[in-house]
């Protein structure tokens, strides 16, 4: 442990550097991993958190709420389904919302419409509830928590444009945007007004996908193989299905599953590159160690003690870069603290750098201290 | 070879001459440590001397000043007619790169060059004349009995071997002064009166000055006189 | 200077760790910007080539096609700005199409555009029924010749022929006449079906300096009007992406001058005796540290060809569309420069010990 402490102090600057660069990767790896959470909530929020068990898309839709339509066929083939308890339509639309307390600004809104039933709890409500209360009748809503700031709190107005249909926020639900937007849960009838004062051309605008709960004794996938035999042209999925199909939520995660490893596999390398070239730098040293009597054990525990010190430095360092930007909104998306992540990349980095050490742990264990007596002479270079 | 020694035109023609010369360290305590005290010395321009004192006599603290690689509290150095009493380090720098040659305790040569690259070090370093230098080079290993270890790294030559190729790179750029420090402490007395007799045979050929530091009495019988140095003071 | 190179070809095993740590770095590096490019490229590439001195949308519409609309007399007032040459219509719809070949439940995502300007690298619109497609659909089975079915309505469409880089919103794009996407929208969108002569766009051309502001003063801010660059950047997303990606791009830069800057500090540790030769030999501490300046430089430009060609080969391997990467030579040429520069910073770290190095190192053990 002396030993330890002693050399780094003694170069301070070479093990500052490491812990520099390992605390820049773990910094970077936390902020991606919240970066990757918030866009993959963003995107499906809405659809994981809301209270249907089954959702019904029509094979058009490509599996997207926006692009999906229910025909009063696709209806009735649902409604004849065995195993269907209950079904309620769902209207998704994106508008240009804008909060009337704010100052003038205009933001993409998705409007989520779902029929309401009593207390505002019919299929499609949002599960989530932190503020508020869910809406019970036409023109209020419930919003995202990521959003409050922009004006879609409890109590404020947002006005859509162009047709400036009005929408009061009641509730405020965590994570439940949809396509990274500002999202309000509100009745059908308000989606249906809200279109309609968008687009003076259209009729009554379809449903875009049902929320379909099972019957007694159904379970959720019973429920969507029994729809889906109904017709070619619907395509029911379970609720995380329907999350997890998303287009682009896919995409998303392979893409951070390469820079992961990518980021990932540079630590070790950096720590078991640092303190291979340490040891053999001081060899001589380490071999005059040997000589008067250190038991290798001893010394290999040392190397240990430093590669802990600085990969632990590196993580809390790294943790506190991150820790100010979690709780900031980067452009809608709501970045959050991932203890688990910080957990799991806590120990995977911690192994990773351990191991990356026993080359030069190897190296200690092979000196001969009879080295010491023959001074092969300190040549230039090494 | 004997080529007009430019470099040490001077009226006397001296290669060394310290008038002075005190080296002083100052701790950190205030307390002071006087390395050189007071050393006067000349060398003629073709002179071979032994510089003998025990460990610790100034002995490296002399050479390092007359070779412009340290630079005196106070005194005259003045080396091939060039006074260095004031330079500052980059002219020191320049300085050591025309004037001295230094042959190393430790030897020193450059692990990853082979015998012939480490002897063109020092042109890379400073004038760089190209093809010259490589003429020079060739003749010198030849000369030193190394031709067929030109393309050798030091690792793949005996210690004797390594000796020669310092020398020879300490011959490469024709200098006032040669600075040899314990040539042969590292070698059993045979090959160690070898080498020496290649230093002396070397240095006057060229009618190059030398100071030889060395511990060993064996060996100051292949040196013109001998000086000695005891605690930093010189004494003939 | 020659010394330098002379250590690294005679010595590599003492740099291969570090060149290979580089090489990750600069994979990733080059990867992240594959990325971006790659996404941007897959949202805008249908904006980014019409030929338009401004893009016009209705000012309420945020810059989204989807919540656009120009009617007529809209238009008739654009078009009547003096210096305006040509106005064309835009009009887009996304759909999922039935490509003959493929399963009943695989549709492909396609976003039809109705065109009146050819954007450049178009042709002029076809005759309704058909459509020109970007090479991207080629991956969904598309050919030439072939008749697709848009949407829930199987609105036919023939494809005649391939355009590129054309994608808009991660789909690829279709290009047809505004008939063609009409009724594509009436038929399949009738909550969104606009009448004749309505647009959700359009495309403009003039000669009159800063046309999108004087295009927007004309018709008393019912517009919205933009250059092409900036039309491209409104869309969702984009700036997020951009700066986004640009400060985890620039972090990891910071990485690899660290890690460069540990390296080569480590090295010089390991040289001092060296240096204290050469100096004592006559070498400038300027030329020492040029010395090692060419090696960090040589030792990243090898881990930029390394990772460049390696990302060249991902970009193969990965199936297409999973990952949304595009490869491009400039953007592997500005990732390599970032890491050279950082490769010099880095080595500045050990000029302060490189200039501490005493000559008089090099003289002997004793005294």
């Amino acid at each position: 442990m002396f030993l330890a402490l002693k050399e780094m102090a003694r170069a301070k600057v070479r093990f500052a550097l490491l812990v520099a660069a390992i605390a820049l990767l773990v910094f970077l790896i936390l902020f991606q991993q919240s970066l990757q959470n918030g866009l993959i909530t963003g995107f499906i929020g809405a659809i994981r958190n809301q209270s249907a068990p089954v959702l019904v898309y029509s094979v058009d839709g490509q599996r997207t709420v926006q692009g999906s339509i229910i025909t009063p066929e696709l209806d009735a083939q649902v409604r004849a389904a065995p195993g269907v308890g209950e079904i309620g339509p769902i209207g998704q639309g994106t508008f240009t919302g804008q909060p009337v307390a704010g100052d003038g600004d205009t933001y993409d809104t998705s409007l989520f419409g779902y029929e309401l039933g009593p207390e505002g709890e019919g299929l499609g409500h949002p599960t989530t509830l932190i503020e508020g209360r869910l809406p019970t009748a036409d023109f209020e809503g419930v919003a995202s928590d990521a959003d409050v700031d922009l004006g879609y709190g409890v109590g404020d107005v947002i006005t859509l444009l162009p047709g400036d249909l009005e929408i009061t926020i009641v509730g405020v639900a965590e994570d439940v945007q949809l396509n990274v937007s500002p999202t309000i849960f509100t009745s059908y009838d308000t989606y249906i007004a809200a279109v309609q004062s968008r687009n003076p051309d259209a009729g009554t605008p379809l449903p875009n996908v049902l929320a379909v709960s099972p019957a007694e004794g159904t379970t959720p996938d019973q429920l969507v193989t029994s729809i889906n035999d109904q017709s070619l042209e619907l395509d029911a999925l379970t609720r995380e299905d329907a999350a997890a199909d998303t287009p682009g939520v896919a995409q998303v995660q392979q893409s951070f599953n390469i820079i992961f490893l990518l980021y990932g596999l540079v630590v070790p390398c950096v720590t078991g590159l640092f303190f291979l070239i340490i040891t053999f730098q001081k060899a001589n040293s380490l071999t005059l160690l040997r000589a008067i009597g250190a038991p290798a054990r001893r010394l290999v525990a040392s190397l240990l003690i430093q590669v802990v010190i600085i990969v632990g430095l590196g993580l809390i360092v790294g943790t506190l870069l991150y820790l100010p930007l979690t709780g900031r909104n980067i452009g809608g998306l709501q970045l959050r603290f991932e203890t688990g992540a910080v957990i799991f990349w806590s120990v995977l980095l911690m192994s990773l750098g351990v191991l990356s050490s026993l080359v030069a742990a190897r190296r200690v264990l092979r000196i001969d201290p009879i080295e010491a007596t023959t001074g092969a002479g300190v040549s230039v270079g090494r | 070879m004997s080529t007009t020694h430019a470099a040490n035109s001077t009226v006397t023609g001296n290669a060394l001459e310290l008038a002075d010369v005190r080296k002083v360290y100052t701790l950190g305590d205030g307390s002071e440590i006087v390395a050189l005290d007071d050393a006067t010395l000349t060398l003629a321009s073709d002179e071979i001397i032994a510089l003998v004192g025990p460990s610790g006599s100034g002995k490296t603290t002399l050479c390092s000043i007359a070779g412009g690689i340290l630079s005196a509290t106070s005194g005259s150095i003045v080396v091939g007619g060039e006074d260095i009493s004031g330079h500052n380090a980059r002219q020191l720098t320049t300085f050591r790169q025309e004037k001295v040659g230094f042959v190393f305790q430790s030897v020193n040569l450059v692990p990853f060059l082979t015998a012939r690259e480490n002897l063109l070090v020092v042109d890379e370093l400073g004038r760089r004349t190209g093809a010259p230098a490589r003429e020079r080079a060739d003749q010198l290993l030849d000369e030193l009995g190394l031709a067929d270890r030109a393309k050798n790294l030091p690792a793949q030559l005996s210690g004797g071997q390594r000796q020669r190729v310092a020398i020879g790179r300490a011959l490469m750029n024709d200098p006032a002064l040669v600075l040899f420090d314990e040539p042969t402490s590292a070698l059993d007395t045979k090959l160690g009166e070898q080498v020496m007799e290649l230093i002396r045979q070397e240095m006057k050929t060229r009618g190059t000055a030398a100071i030889v530091v060395t511990h060993d009495e064996r060996i100051t019988h292949y040196c013109d006189r001998s000086v000695h140095i005891v605690d930093g003071a010189l004494r003939d | 200077m020659k010394l330098a190179l002379t250590e690294l070809r005679r010595r590599p095993s003492r740099f291969a760790t570090a060149t290979v740590i580089l090489t990750l770095i600069a994979i990733l590096l080059m990867f992240l910007g594959g990325l971006l490019d790659g996404l941007i490229n897959s949202s805008v590439g249908a904006l980014r080539v019409q030929q338009a001195d401004a893009i016009v949308y209705d000012s309420t519409a945020q810059a989204s096609f989807v919540r656009s609309r120009i009617d007529p007399e809209l238009r008739a007032t654009v078009e009547a700005v003096p210096g305006v040459t040509e106005v064309g219509g835009l009009g887009l719809v996304q759909v999922g199409a039935r490509v003959p070949g493929n399963g009943p439940r695989e549709l492909a995502g396609v976003a039809l555009f109705g065109y009146e300007i050819a954007p450049s690298g178009v042709p002029d619109p076809p005759p309704d029924g058909q459509a020109y497609a970007d090479d991207v659909l080629k991956t969904d089975g598309v050919e030439v010749g072939m008749t697709i079915e848009l949407g829930p309505a199987r609105t036919p469409v023939e494809i005649i022929g391939f355009v590129s880089d054309t994608s808009y919103s991660g789909q690829g794009a279709l290009w047809a006449s505004p008939t063609t996407w009409r009724d594509t929208l009436a038929a399949n969108r009738p909550g969104a079906q606009v009448a004749d002569g309505v647009f959700q766009a359009l495309v403009v051309q003039g000669d009159v300096d800063d046309l999108p502001a004087v295009i927007d003063a004309a018709t008393d801010g019912r517009t919205e009007s933009f250059t092409v660059q900036e039309a491209v950047d409104a869309i969702p997303g984009v700036e997020q992406q951009r700066s986004t990606f640009g400060q985890i791009i620039g972090v990891t830069v910071a990485i690899a001058l660290v890690v460069i800057a540990l390296f080569f500090a480590l090295l010089t540790v390991e040289r001092t005796a060296l240096y204290g030769v050469l100096k004592a030999l006559g070498a400038r501490s300027s030329s020492i540290f040029a010395g090692l300046v060419l090696q960090a430089v040589v030792v990243t430009l090898i881990a930029a060809v390394v990772a460049g060609t390696l990302v060249v080969v991902l970009d193969r391997v990965i199936p297409a569309g999973s990952v949304p990467l595009d490869v491009s030579v400039s953007r592997i040429i500005s990732s390599a420069a970032l890491l050279l520069v950082a490769a010099v910073v880095g080595c500045s770290f050990s000029l302060r010990r490189v200039l501490r190095v005493d000559p008089a190192s090099a003289i002997g053990s004793g005294t």
